[in-house]
Protein backbone atom coordinates (compact mmCIF):
# COMPACT_ATOMS: atom_id res chain seq x y z
CA UNK A 1 0.00 0.00 0.00
CA UNK A 2 1.50 3.17 -0.95
CA UNK A 3 1.30 6.30 1.23
CA UNK A 4 -1.70 8.09 -0.36
CA UNK A 5 -3.65 5.48 0.58
CA UNK A 6 -2.55 5.69 4.15
CA UNK A 7 -5.01 7.13 6.63
CA UNK A 8 -3.57 10.73 8.19
CA UNK A 9 -2.90 7.95 11.72
CA UNK A 10 -1.01 5.81 9.45
CA UNK A 11 0.68 8.38 7.77
CA UNK A 12 2.23 10.08 11.20
CA UNK A 13 3.18 6.38 11.92
CA UNK A 14 5.29 5.95 8.90
CA UNK A 15 6.64 9.06 9.47
CA UNK A 16 7.48 8.66 13.17
CA UNK A 17 9.10 5.50 12.35
CA UNK A 18 11.13 6.67 9.28
CA UNK A 19 12.31 9.30 11.61
CA UNK A 20 13.69 6.33 14.34
CA UNK A 21 15.08 4.71 11.51
CA UNK A 22 17.56 8.04 10.39
CA UNK A 23 17.74 9.43 13.68
CA UNK A 24 21.04 10.67 13.71
CA UNK A 25 20.18 12.26 9.73
CA UNK A 26 17.30 14.19 11.25
CA UNK A 27 19.35 15.48 14.55
CA UNK A 28 21.94 16.77 12.07
CA UNK A 29 19.16 18.51 9.45
CA UNK A 30 17.46 19.82 12.38
CA UNK A 31 20.18 21.61 13.52
CA UNK A 32 21.24 22.39 9.48
CA UNK A 33 18.08 23.74 9.69
CA UNK A 34 18.01 25.89 13.41
CA UNK A 35 21.37 27.45 11.90
CA UNK A 36 19.88 28.24 8.16
CA UNK A 37 16.94 29.90 9.71
CA UNK A 38 18.80 32.34 12.20
CA UNK A 39 21.04 32.82 9.31
CA UNK A 40 18.21 34.09 7.26
CA UNK A 41 16.42 36.01 9.67
CA UNK A 42 19.48 38.31 10.06
CA UNK A 43 20.23 38.48 6.27
CA UNK A 44 15.96 39.52 5.87
CA UNK A 45 16.55 41.96 8.21
CA UNK A 46 19.24 42.99 6.28
CA UNK A 47 17.43 43.43 3.08
CA UNK A 48 14.48 44.96 4.64
CA UNK A 49 15.68 47.88 4.99
CA UNK A 50 16.55 48.60 1.46
CA UNK A 51 18.22 46.89 -1.19
CA UNK A 52 22.10 46.23 -0.73
CA UNK A 53 24.66 44.35 -2.32
CA UNK A 54 26.41 40.40 -0.80
CA UNK A 55 29.03 43.16 0.73
CA UNK A 56 26.89 44.96 2.60
CA UNK A 57 24.71 42.42 3.92
CA UNK A 58 27.84 40.79 4.68
CA UNK A 59 29.33 43.71 7.49
CA UNK A 60 25.87 43.99 8.89
CA UNK A 61 25.17 40.48 9.44
CA UNK A 62 28.88 39.81 10.21
CA UNK A 63 29.36 36.88 7.85
CA UNK A 64 32.09 35.79 5.43
CA UNK A 65 31.10 37.32 2.06
CA UNK A 66 31.15 34.35 0.27
CA UNK A 67 28.40 32.89 2.71
CA UNK A 68 26.13 35.46 2.81
CA UNK A 69 26.59 34.83 -1.81
CA UNK A 70 25.05 31.69 -1.40
CA UNK A 71 22.32 32.28 1.26
CA UNK A 72 21.22 35.28 -0.86
CA UNK A 73 21.88 32.40 -4.08
CA UNK A 74 19.70 29.75 -2.55
CA UNK A 75 17.15 32.77 -2.01
CA UNK A 76 16.89 33.96 -4.89
CA UNK A 77 16.77 30.65 -6.37
CA UNK A 78 13.28 29.95 -4.58
CA UNK A 79 11.96 33.52 -5.08
CA UNK A 80 12.56 34.98 -1.87
CA UNK A 81 15.21 37.67 -3.09
CA UNK A 82 15.18 39.16 -6.42
CA UNK A 83 18.12 41.74 -8.08
CA UNK A 84 17.46 45.05 -7.87
CA UNK A 85 20.07 47.08 -10.25
CA UNK A 86 23.86 47.22 -9.82
CA UNK A 87 25.63 49.65 -7.12
CA UNK A 88 28.99 51.26 -9.08
CA UNK A 89 28.43 48.90 -11.78
CA UNK A 90 30.32 46.23 -10.56
CA UNK A 91 27.49 45.39 -7.10
CA UNK A 92 23.93 43.70 -7.80
CA UNK A 93 21.61 45.05 -5.54
CA UNK A 94 19.32 42.60 -3.64
CA UNK A 95 16.05 42.66 -2.26
CA UNK A 96 13.18 41.19 -0.39
CA UNK A 97 10.75 39.78 -2.48
CA UNK A 98 7.27 40.43 -0.66
CA UNK A 99 5.50 37.52 0.19
CA UNK A 100 2.29 36.50 -1.40
CA UNK B 1 13.40 -6.49 -0.95
CA UNK B 2 11.11 -7.39 -3.88
CA UNK B 3 12.97 -8.21 -7.58
CA UNK B 4 11.71 -7.81 -10.50
CA UNK B 5 12.93 -9.08 -14.17
CA UNK B 6 13.14 -7.52 -17.34
CA UNK B 7 14.95 -8.96 -20.36
CA UNK B 8 16.29 -6.67 -23.14
CA UNK B 9 18.75 -7.14 -26.01
CA UNK B 10 21.05 -4.34 -24.54
CA UNK B 11 22.12 -2.73 -21.65
CA UNK B 12 23.26 0.91 -21.79
CA UNK B 13 25.08 2.25 -18.66
CA UNK B 14 25.25 5.97 -18.04
CA UNK B 15 22.65 8.85 -19.38
CA UNK B 16 25.35 11.24 -20.60
CA UNK B 17 25.41 12.21 -24.32
CA UNK B 18 27.58 9.32 -24.90
CA UNK B 19 25.02 6.20 -23.50
CA UNK B 20 22.14 8.35 -24.87
CA UNK B 21 23.55 7.94 -28.35
CA UNK B 22 24.48 4.85 -27.94
CA UNK B 23 20.52 3.86 -26.42
CA UNK B 24 19.24 5.65 -29.60
CA UNK B 25 21.52 3.63 -32.27
CA UNK B 26 20.86 0.64 -30.72
CA UNK B 27 16.87 1.06 -30.33
CA UNK B 28 16.51 2.86 -33.97
CA UNK B 29 17.81 -0.64 -34.99
CA UNK B 30 14.36 -2.41 -33.17
CA UNK B 31 16.60 -3.63 -30.29
CA UNK B 32 15.09 -3.32 -27.05
CA UNK B 33 17.27 -1.43 -24.85
CA UNK B 34 17.62 -0.66 -21.01
CA UNK B 35 19.47 2.47 -20.08
CA UNK B 36 20.61 2.71 -16.48
CA UNK B 37 21.48 6.10 -15.04
CA UNK B 38 22.32 6.82 -11.40
CA UNK B 39 21.24 10.43 -11.10
CA UNK B 40 17.42 11.06 -10.84
CA UNK B 41 17.75 12.28 -14.28
CA UNK B 42 19.15 11.57 -17.56
CA UNK B 43 21.73 14.40 -19.32
CA UNK B 44 25.14 13.76 -18.06
CA UNK B 45 27.63 16.44 -17.84
CA UNK B 46 26.63 18.12 -21.19
CA UNK B 47 23.29 19.39 -19.53
CA UNK B 48 25.43 21.56 -17.32
CA UNK B 49 27.02 22.86 -20.18
CA UNK B 50 26.53 26.65 -21.55
CA UNK B 51 27.61 25.88 -25.37
CA UNK B 52 29.72 23.87 -27.45
CA UNK B 53 32.32 24.60 -29.60
CA UNK B 54 33.33 25.51 -31.89
CA UNK B 55 29.86 26.44 -33.20
CA UNK B 56 28.52 27.88 -29.86
CA UNK B 57 25.06 26.33 -29.63
CA UNK B 58 23.11 26.01 -26.71
CA UNK B 59 23.96 22.45 -24.97
CA UNK B 60 20.40 22.51 -23.66
CA UNK B 61 19.29 22.76 -26.92
CA UNK B 62 21.28 19.63 -28.09
CA UNK B 63 20.83 17.72 -25.30
CA UNK B 64 17.36 18.09 -24.25
CA UNK B 65 15.47 16.82 -27.27
CA UNK B 66 18.52 13.79 -27.08
CA UNK B 67 16.72 13.39 -23.84
CA UNK B 68 13.35 13.31 -24.64
CA UNK B 69 13.72 10.86 -27.54
CA UNK B 70 15.52 8.46 -24.99
CA UNK B 71 12.61 8.96 -22.61
CA UNK B 72 9.74 8.72 -25.67
CA UNK B 73 11.59 6.10 -27.84
CA UNK B 74 9.34 2.69 -27.50
CA UNK B 75 12.29 0.56 -27.68
CA UNK B 76 14.20 2.40 -24.64
CA UNK B 77 13.22 1.48 -21.15
CA UNK B 78 15.40 4.48 -18.97
CA UNK B 79 15.77 3.56 -15.39
CA UNK B 80 17.42 6.43 -13.66
CA UNK B 81 18.34 6.47 -9.87
CA UNK B 82 19.41 3.06 -10.37
CA UNK B 83 22.56 1.41 -10.04
CA UNK B 84 23.99 -1.90 -11.53
CA UNK B 85 25.28 -3.87 -8.55
CA UNK B 86 26.42 -7.04 -10.25
CA UNK B 87 26.91 -8.84 -13.89
CA UNK B 88 27.08 -12.30 -14.13
CA UNK B 89 26.88 -15.43 -17.17
CA UNK B 90 24.09 -17.56 -17.54
CA UNK B 91 22.98 -19.42 -20.60
CA UNK B 92 25.12 -17.38 -23.00
CA UNK B 93 23.62 -13.96 -21.33
CA UNK B 94 24.11 -10.98 -18.93
CA UNK B 95 22.27 -11.14 -16.02
CA UNK B 96 22.52 -7.42 -14.52
CA UNK B 97 21.20 -6.97 -10.61
CA UNK B 98 19.84 -3.24 -10.93
CA UNK B 99 19.31 -1.82 -7.55
CA UNK B 100 16.25 1.11 -7.77
CA UNK B 101 16.94 3.63 -5.31
CA UNK B 102 13.76 5.10 -3.95
CA UNK B 103 12.59 8.67 -4.54
CA UNK B 104 10.00 8.56 -2.09
CA UNK B 105 7.88 9.91 -5.14
CA UNK B 106 5.40 8.16 -6.93
CA UNK B 107 6.74 8.09 -10.56
CA UNK B 108 3.10 7.68 -12.26
CA UNK B 109 1.89 10.15 -9.94
CA UNK B 110 4.27 13.35 -9.76
CA UNK B 111 3.52 15.66 -12.31
CA UNK B 112 7.10 17.81 -11.64
CA UNK B 113 5.10 20.96 -10.67
CA UNK B 114 8.38 21.63 -7.96
CA UNK B 115 5.38 22.87 -5.05
CA UNK B 116 6.52 20.00 -2.59
CA UNK B 117 10.47 21.75 -3.77
CA UNK B 118 8.87 25.41 -2.86
CA UNK B 119 7.86 24.12 0.91
CA UNK B 120 10.45 22.17 1.69
CA UNK B 121 12.67 24.35 4.19
CA UNK B 122 16.12 22.08 4.01
CA UNK B 123 18.62 23.88 1.42
CA UNK B 124 21.65 22.06 1.12
CA UNK B 125 24.36 22.68 -1.70
CA UNK B 126 23.43 22.02 -5.16
CA UNK B 127 25.95 19.52 -6.87
CA UNK B 128 23.98 20.48 -9.98
CA UNK B 129 25.19 23.97 -9.58
CA UNK B 130 28.76 22.81 -8.20
CA UNK B 131 27.44 24.04 -4.31
CA UNK B 132 27.19 27.46 -5.52
CA UNK B 133 24.15 27.78 -4.71
CA UNK B 134 21.27 25.65 -2.90
CA UNK B 135 18.74 22.86 -3.44
CA UNK B 136 16.24 21.70 -1.41
CA UNK B 137 15.78 18.10 0.32
CA UNK B 138 12.91 17.48 -2.08
CA UNK B 139 13.27 18.83 -5.59
CA UNK B 140 12.98 18.48 -9.46
CA UNK B 141 17.21 17.92 -10.37
CA UNK B 142 17.05 20.54 -12.72
CA UNK B 143 14.15 22.42 -14.89
CA UNK B 144 15.07 20.21 -18.16
CA UNK B 145 15.34 16.93 -16.12
CA UNK B 146 14.21 13.77 -17.94
CA UNK B 147 12.62 12.21 -16.06
CA UNK B 148 10.64 15.68 -14.84
CA UNK B 149 9.86 13.99 -11.50
CA UNK B 150 10.55 14.93 -7.57
CA UNK B 151 13.52 13.13 -5.40
CA UNK B 152 13.94 13.56 -2.20
CA UNK B 153 17.19 13.07 -0.43
CA UNK B 154 16.69 11.24 2.67
CA UNK B 155 19.97 11.59 4.01
CA UNK B 156 19.46 15.62 4.23
CA UNK B 157 15.33 15.68 5.30
CA UNK B 158 13.91 16.31 8.66
CA UNK B 159 11.00 14.30 7.62
CA UNK B 160 8.25 17.28 8.70
CA UNK B 161 5.63 16.01 5.66
CA UNK B 162 5.36 19.49 4.19
CA UNK B 163 6.44 18.36 0.92
CA UNK B 164 3.21 15.86 1.32
CA UNK B 165 0.69 18.21 2.47
CA UNK B 166 1.76 20.07 -0.16
CA UNK B 167 1.56 17.86 -3.66
CA UNK B 168 -1.30 18.01 -5.27
CA UNK B 169 -1.17 15.11 -6.59
CA UNK B 170 -0.26 12.90 -3.42
CA UNK B 171 2.81 11.70 -5.19
CA UNK B 172 5.16 11.59 -2.16
CA UNK B 173 5.66 8.66 -0.70
CA UNK B 174 7.32 7.57 2.30
CA UNK B 175 6.92 4.13 1.99
CA UNK B 176 8.71 3.65 -0.60
CA UNK B 177 12.10 1.34 -0.48
CA UNK B 178 15.05 0.22 -2.46
CA UNK B 179 14.34 -2.70 -4.32
CA UNK B 180 15.93 -5.12 -7.18
CA UNK B 181 15.90 -5.50 -11.04
CA UNK B 182 17.31 -8.52 -12.70
CA UNK B 183 18.05 -7.35 -16.10
CA UNK B 184 18.72 -10.40 -18.95
CA UNK B 185 20.86 -8.85 -22.09
CA UNK B 186 22.99 -10.01 -24.53
CA UNK B 187 25.47 -7.01 -25.29
CA UNK B 188 26.52 -4.13 -22.83
CA UNK B 189 27.38 -0.35 -23.17
CA UNK B 190 29.21 1.25 -20.23
CA UNK B 191 28.82 4.91 -21.13
CA UNK B 192 29.73 5.90 -17.23
CA UNK B 193 31.83 8.96 -18.48
CA UNK B 194 34.10 11.60 -16.31
CA UNK B 195 34.80 13.68 -13.46
CA UNK B 196 37.08 16.53 -13.52
CA UNK B 197 40.28 17.23 -11.55
CA UNK B 198 39.24 17.82 -7.63
CA UNK B 199 39.51 22.08 -7.68
CA UNK B 200 41.55 21.70 -4.26
CA UNK B 201 43.87 18.95 -5.53
CA UNK B 202 46.67 21.71 -6.15
CA UNK B 203 47.76 23.68 -2.95
CA UNK B 204 49.70 25.84 -5.21
CA UNK B 205 46.59 27.08 -6.73
CA UNK B 206 44.77 27.55 -3.39
CA UNK B 207 43.63 24.45 -2.48
CA UNK B 208 40.06 25.12 -2.91
CA UNK B 209 40.15 27.85 -0.27
CA UNK B 210 40.37 30.68 -2.62
CA UNK B 211 36.24 31.65 -3.53
CA UNK B 212 36.92 33.51 -6.51
CA UNK B 213 39.45 30.65 -8.17
CA UNK B 214 36.39 28.36 -9.90
CA UNK B 215 36.79 25.87 -11.93
CA UNK B 216 35.30 25.15 -15.85
CA UNK B 217 32.87 23.49 -14.73
CA UNK B 218 31.66 26.14 -12.11
CA UNK B 219 32.27 29.05 -14.91
CA UNK B 220 30.02 26.70 -17.87
CA UNK B 221 27.02 27.34 -14.75
CA UNK B 222 27.88 30.31 -14.51
CA UNK B 223 27.25 30.95 -18.18
CA UNK B 224 24.32 28.80 -18.23
CA UNK B 225 21.09 30.91 -18.76
CA UNK B 226 20.02 28.33 -15.83
CA UNK B 227 23.04 29.25 -13.74
CA UNK B 228 23.27 29.55 -9.88
CA UNK B 229 23.80 33.71 -10.28
CA UNK B 230 21.88 33.85 -13.76
CA UNK B 231 24.92 35.97 -14.61
CA UNK B 232 28.63 36.01 -14.45
CA UNK B 233 29.24 36.98 -10.80
CA UNK B 234 32.14 35.89 -8.42
CA UNK B 235 30.94 33.53 -5.84
CA UNK B 236 33.66 35.14 -3.14
CA UNK B 237 31.32 37.89 -3.04
CA UNK B 238 28.99 38.88 -5.47
CA UNK B 239 30.99 41.07 -7.33
CA UNK B 240 31.05 41.35 -11.40
CA UNK B 241 34.41 40.22 -12.49
CA UNK B 242 36.30 42.85 -14.74
CA UNK B 243 39.62 41.21 -14.84
CA UNK B 244 39.13 37.18 -15.39
CA UNK B 245 42.10 34.47 -16.23
CA UNK B 246 42.53 30.82 -17.19
CA UNK B 247 44.95 28.83 -15.92
CA UNK B 248 45.40 26.15 -18.13
CA UNK B 249 46.77 22.81 -17.83
CA UNK B 250 45.67 22.94 -13.89
CA UNK B 251 44.95 19.47 -13.48
CA UNK B 252 46.37 18.04 -16.79
CA UNK B 253 49.80 16.92 -17.84
CA UNK B 254 50.75 17.19 -14.06
CA UNK B 255 52.85 14.55 -12.71
CA UNK B 256 51.85 15.58 -8.91
CA UNK B 257 48.43 14.80 -9.91
CA UNK B 258 49.21 11.53 -11.41
CA UNK B 259 47.38 12.64 -14.09
CA UNK B 260 50.28 12.71 -16.85
CA UNK B 261 47.88 13.11 -19.86
CA UNK B 262 46.47 16.14 -22.18
CA UNK B 263 42.52 15.94 -21.50
CA UNK B 264 42.37 17.27 -24.78
CA UNK B 265 38.91 19.60 -24.12
CA UNK B 266 40.52 21.99 -21.73
CA UNK B 267 41.98 24.43 -24.52
CA UNK B 268 39.15 24.28 -26.31
CA UNK B 269 36.41 25.04 -23.61
CA UNK B 270 38.74 27.92 -22.48
CA UNK B 271 38.57 29.78 -25.14
CA UNK B 272 34.44 28.95 -25.66
CA UNK B 273 34.53 29.97 -22.46
CA UNK B 274 36.48 33.08 -22.87
CA UNK B 275 34.68 34.31 -26.30
CA UNK B 276 31.36 34.13 -23.96
CA UNK B 277 32.41 35.56 -21.02
CA UNK B 278 33.46 38.57 -24.21
CA UNK B 279 29.94 38.81 -24.76
CA UNK B 280 28.56 38.85 -21.09
CA UNK B 281 30.74 41.15 -19.87
CA UNK B 282 31.95 43.57 -22.85
CA UNK B 283 34.24 45.54 -20.29
CA UNK B 284 35.77 42.77 -18.75
CA UNK B 285 39.60 41.80 -19.86
CA UNK B 286 40.25 38.40 -20.72
CA UNK B 287 43.69 36.62 -20.11
CA UNK B 288 44.64 32.87 -20.65
CA UNK B 289 47.71 31.25 -19.41
CA UNK B 290 48.87 28.91 -21.21
CA UNK B 291 51.40 26.45 -22.11
CA UNK B 292 50.86 25.35 -25.41
CA UNK B 293 47.16 25.56 -27.21
CA UNK B 294 45.84 22.25 -28.52
CA UNK B 295 43.12 22.86 -31.27
CA UNK B 296 43.50 19.94 -32.96
CA UNK B 297 39.66 19.50 -34.22
CA UNK B 298 37.98 20.68 -37.42
CA UNK B 299 37.05 24.15 -37.20
CA UNK B 300 39.10 24.40 -33.58
CA UNK B 301 42.25 26.33 -34.90
CA UNK B 302 39.80 28.80 -36.88
CA UNK B 303 37.97 29.43 -33.48
CA UNK B 304 41.44 30.28 -31.79
CA UNK B 305 42.31 32.42 -34.34
CA UNK B 306 38.62 34.37 -33.69
CA UNK B 307 39.00 34.78 -30.00
CA UNK B 308 42.83 36.31 -30.54
CA UNK B 309 41.24 38.43 -32.70
CA UNK B 310 38.21 39.48 -30.49
CA UNK B 311 40.95 40.83 -28.09
CA UNK B 312 41.20 38.12 -25.54
CA UNK B 313 44.92 38.03 -24.04
CA UNK B 314 46.66 34.54 -24.40
CA UNK B 315 49.81 34.78 -22.62
CA UNK B 316 52.44 32.07 -22.67
CA UNK B 317 53.40 30.68 -19.51
CA UNK B 318 52.74 28.22 -16.30
CA UNK B 319 51.24 29.69 -13.58
CA UNK B 320 53.35 28.82 -10.53
CA UNK B 321 50.87 29.91 -7.72
CA UNK B 322 47.82 31.48 -6.88
CA UNK B 323 47.36 33.57 -3.69
CA UNK B 324 44.37 36.55 -2.63
CA UNK B 325 45.05 40.06 -1.74
CA UNK B 326 42.98 41.30 0.76
CA UNK B 327 39.97 41.92 -1.41
CA UNK B 328 39.85 38.46 -2.09
CA UNK B 329 41.44 39.09 -6.10
CA UNK B 330 43.21 36.30 -6.80
CA UNK B 331 46.83 36.98 -7.69
CA UNK B 332 48.80 34.66 -10.00
CA UNK B 333 52.74 34.25 -9.51
CA UNK B 334 53.58 33.37 -13.62
CA UNK B 335 56.72 32.56 -15.69
CA UNK B 336 56.15 34.33 -18.80
CA UNK B 337 58.21 32.17 -21.48
CA UNK B 338 58.62 35.02 -24.46
CA UNK B 339 60.01 37.38 -21.74
CA UNK B 340 61.62 35.32 -20.01
CA UNK B 341 60.72 37.07 -16.68
CA UNK B 342 58.43 36.05 -14.01
CA UNK B 343 55.62 38.73 -12.55
CA UNK B 344 52.69 38.81 -10.43
CA UNK B 345 49.35 39.74 -11.34
CA UNK B 346 45.92 40.24 -9.81
CA UNK B 347 42.60 39.59 -11.10
CA UNK B 348 38.92 39.57 -10.36
CA UNK B 349 38.38 36.09 -10.60
CA UNK B 350 40.31 33.01 -12.11
CA UNK B 351 39.12 29.48 -13.91
CA UNK B 352 41.21 26.68 -13.16
CA UNK B 353 40.98 24.55 -17.04
CA UNK B 354 40.62 21.33 -15.05
CA UNK B 355 40.98 17.87 -16.67
CA UNK B 356 38.93 14.99 -17.15
CA UNK B 357 39.29 11.77 -14.93
CA UNK B 358 37.41 9.21 -14.95
CA UNK B 359 34.45 8.62 -13.24
CA UNK B 360 33.81 5.33 -12.25
CA UNK B 361 35.66 2.33 -12.12
CA UNK B 362 33.80 -0.44 -14.14
CA UNK B 363 36.61 -3.38 -12.78
CA UNK B 364 34.98 -5.21 -9.64
CA UNK B 365 31.69 -5.04 -11.69
CA UNK B 366 31.99 -5.56 -15.03
CA UNK B 367 35.41 -7.24 -14.78
CA UNK B 368 36.73 -5.38 -17.90
CA UNK B 369 40.29 -4.19 -18.32
CA UNK B 370 41.41 -0.50 -17.33
CA UNK B 371 44.34 0.77 -18.67
CA UNK B 372 46.95 2.93 -16.43
CA UNK B 373 44.67 6.39 -15.56
CA UNK B 374 41.86 4.05 -14.96
CA UNK B 375 39.94 4.62 -18.49
CA UNK B 376 38.07 1.63 -19.55
CA UNK B 377 40.95 0.07 -22.09
CA UNK B 378 40.34 -2.07 -26.06
CA UNK B 379 42.87 -4.69 -26.55
CA UNK B 380 42.92 -3.27 -29.67
CA UNK B 381 42.71 0.92 -29.21
CA UNK B 382 44.18 1.39 -32.97
CA UNK B 383 41.38 -0.61 -34.93
CA UNK B 384 38.41 -1.17 -32.38
CA UNK B 385 38.78 1.43 -29.81
CA UNK B 386 34.75 0.66 -28.29
CA UNK B 387 35.83 -3.14 -27.69
CA UNK B 388 36.77 -4.30 -24.28
CA UNK B 389 38.41 -7.43 -22.99
CA UNK B 390 35.18 -9.06 -22.37
CA UNK B 391 33.11 -10.67 -25.72
CA UNK B 392 29.92 -8.63 -25.32
CA UNK B 393 30.59 -5.76 -23.26
CA UNK B 394 31.56 -2.16 -24.68
CA UNK B 395 32.76 0.97 -23.68
CA UNK B 396 32.45 4.49 -25.03
CA UNK B 397 32.54 8.13 -24.57
CA UNK B 398 34.86 9.37 -21.76
CA UNK B 399 35.10 6.26 -19.85
CA UNK B 400 37.83 5.67 -22.53
CA UNK B 401 39.50 8.15 -22.67
CA UNK B 402 39.23 12.11 -22.20
CA UNK B 403 36.92 13.46 -25.61
CA UNK B 404 35.12 16.03 -26.28
CA UNK B 405 30.80 16.06 -27.39
CA UNK B 406 31.78 15.82 -30.88
CA UNK B 407 34.17 12.42 -30.26
CA UNK B 408 32.03 10.96 -27.78
CA UNK B 409 29.01 10.94 -29.95
CA UNK B 410 31.39 9.08 -33.10
CA UNK B 411 32.61 6.79 -29.63
CA UNK B 412 28.93 5.77 -29.43
CA UNK B 413 27.71 5.56 -32.30
CA UNK B 414 30.87 3.19 -32.66
CA UNK B 415 29.60 1.33 -29.49
CA UNK B 416 26.41 0.92 -30.82
CA UNK B 417 27.85 -0.26 -33.75
CA UNK B 418 29.69 -2.59 -32.29
CA UNK B 419 26.83 -4.16 -29.83
CA UNK B 420 24.44 -4.34 -32.97
CA UNK B 421 27.11 -6.73 -34.33
CA UNK B 422 27.64 -8.61 -31.35
CA UNK B 423 23.84 -9.25 -31.31
CA UNK B 424 23.41 -10.34 -34.46
CA UNK B 425 25.78 -12.71 -34.26
CA UNK B 426 24.75 -14.08 -30.49
CA UNK B 427 20.97 -13.65 -31.58
CA UNK B 428 21.10 -14.89 -35.26
CA UNK B 429 19.14 -12.06 -36.92
CA UNK B 430 17.16 -9.39 -34.74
Amino acid sequence: MSYKDLSKKEKTQVLKQLREEHADTVKRTQALLKEQNAIRKKIRGALGEESRTVTQVANIVDMPTHEVMWHISAMRKYDLVAEDGMEDFVDVLYKLVEEK
Amino acid sequence: MDINKIKADALVVGGGIAGMQSALDLADQGYQVVLVEKDPSIGGKMIQLSKVFPTLDCCSCITTPKMSAVANHANIQTLTYCEVQSIDNADGHFVAQILKKPRYVDEDDCTGCRQCEYVCPIDVPSVFDLNMTARRAIRVPFSTAVPQLAVLDIENCILCGKCARACPADAVDFTQTAYEIELEVDAIVLATGFETTPIDAKKEYGAGNLHNVIDGLMMERLLAPTGPYARVLRPGDGKEPESIAYVQCAGSRDETLGVEYCSRVCCMYAIKQAMLIAGALPMADITLYYMDIRAFGKGYDQFYQNAQAMGIEFVKGKVAKITEDENQNPVVRVELIDEGQVVERTHDMIVLSVGMVPQYNPGSVYSVGVGEYGFIKSPAPNISSTETNRSGIFATGAATAPMDIVDSIASASAAASGAAAHLEAVQGGN
